[in-house]
């Protein structure tokens, strides 16, 4: 072992030390804390909380209420850090043609079977995580996460030609992602342009009605609670998500030949 | 030792481990897979952290997930509710954390396979001696 790595080692189990010996001073605090911060506690009682209706947000769920609506701003700047991503990934893979005429190479006709049943019951479980995800654990990026999987199992076992002869091509893939983010941008706005067809006041980000702001997204639907904004949201992320994660790992499973063709 | 204080040390200890394995991987390793794999490890390790940090062990009872799950008396529930879920925030952090670390990893991968393509290698030292 060269001295610069033992240097490297001891530095590190030194670092670590100071670390867990602030943390056994209290750093931290106390773990695991009694009560969670004034801040948590104003989140937990205005997540959905009908005896202040200019205070709550409109979902059963603490975390959803706090990413699309107490912090929707942050959500949305995040969104576009993992487009920039996205976006960065893309361009690495720029000009790459795939060959469609070249036989398709998939497995077996029993991984297709299973794949052909998966295609039904993973979306189910995404769809079901996305439109619940004010009511239960869950949400848009988690249920996109859940969905990506069918499109990997797809490409693996019919093959990323065959998915591309059926239809789902880089720029159709793209055009559901960008609809995934104008849609998250125009229930951002949503309320603001309503406000200004019927002049009244209303903020960006904007879900329950506000002491100066008095007009809403629909909480309730027939006994049903659809929290407002909150599930448009969730469904417009599910959708970014989806489309963003599938066109990356269908980049990642082109051929390294046709690759090859394009770096000189 | 309370069971609850014991069960958060030792996963602190773990969280600890975790964070030395990661930084030795970084700074340590040369080959630039193992250093993605520790990037990945110290993130994950950031948000265990972050999680941890929010969790909470009330004083009656036990905790419960932030979601509002007794919805027959609105009164009684979100005193209830107030007093014994844990702390929210962090879990809002780290679920959009984790999707644009997920973005941000597959990029850094993209550009690793890149990297191997043109030089042949994901080791920086040869890639150091290429340079000269």
């Amino acid at each position: 072992m060269k001295k610069s790595e033992i240097c490297v080692i001891v530095s590190i189990i030194i670092f670590i030390f100071s670390l867990a010996y602030i943390t056994s001073l209290g750093g931290l605090g106390y773990l695991p804390p009694v009560d969670v911060r004034k801040l948590a506690q104003i989140y937990l009682s205005s997540t959905y909380n009908p005896f202040e209706p200019t205070n709550t947000s409109s979902g059963y769920e603490s975390v959803t209420a706090i990413v699309w609506d107490f912090r929707g701003l942050d959500t949305f700047f995040e969104t576009a850090v993992f487009y920039g991503a996205i976006i960065a990934s893309i361009a690495v893979y720029r000009g790459v043609e795939i060959d469609t005429r070249k036989k398709p190479i998939g497995m077996s006709p029993i991984a297709k079977t299973v794949t052909r049943l998966s295609t039904v019951l993973i979306p189910t479980v995404a769809a079901s995580i996305a439109f619940h995800g004010h009511l239960t654990p869950g949400g848009g990026f988690q249920a996109g996460s859940v969905a990506t999987v069918v499109i990997v199992l797809i490409v693996m076992v019919f093959g990323l030609r065959k998915v591309i002869l059926k239809g789902l091509t880089k720029p159709k893939i793209l055009l559901l992602r960008s609809l995934g983010l104008i849609g998250i941008g125009l229930t951002a706005i949503g309320l603001v342009l309503a406000g200004l067809v019927i002049g009244v006041n209303a903020y960006i980000f904007q879900n329950q009605a506000k002491p100066i702001a008095r007009i809403s997204y629909p909480m309730w639907v027939d006994d049903i609670l659809v929290g407002g904004s909150l599930l448009l949201f969730n469904l417009f992320e599910f959708i970014a998500v989806t489309a963003g994660f599938a066109l990356v790992l269908m980049l990642f499973s082109i051929e390294e030949e046709e690759v090859r063709k394009v770096i000189k | 030792m309370e069971f609850p204080v014991i069960v958060a040390s030792v996963i602190v200890v773990s969280l600890y481990v975790n964070l030395g394995i990661a930084l030795y991987g970084i700074f340590a390793r040369p080959s630039l897979v193992k250093k993605l794999l520790a990037i990945t490890i110290l993130s994950d390790t950031a948000n265990a952290f972050a999680v941890l940090v929010g969790y909470r062990w009330p004083r009656t009872g036990t905790p419960q997930p932030p979601v509002l799950m007794n919805t027959t008396d609105y009164n009684e529930s979100i005193k209830y509710y107030v007093e014994h879920a844990v702390d929210p925030l962090p879990q809002a952090l780290v679920l959009t954390a984790i999707v644009i670390g997920l973005a941000v990893t597959l990029f850094i991968a993209f550009i690793i396979i890149q990297y191997y393509r043109l030089h042949g290698t994901v080791d920086v030292r040869k890639t150091k001696a290429l340079s000269r």
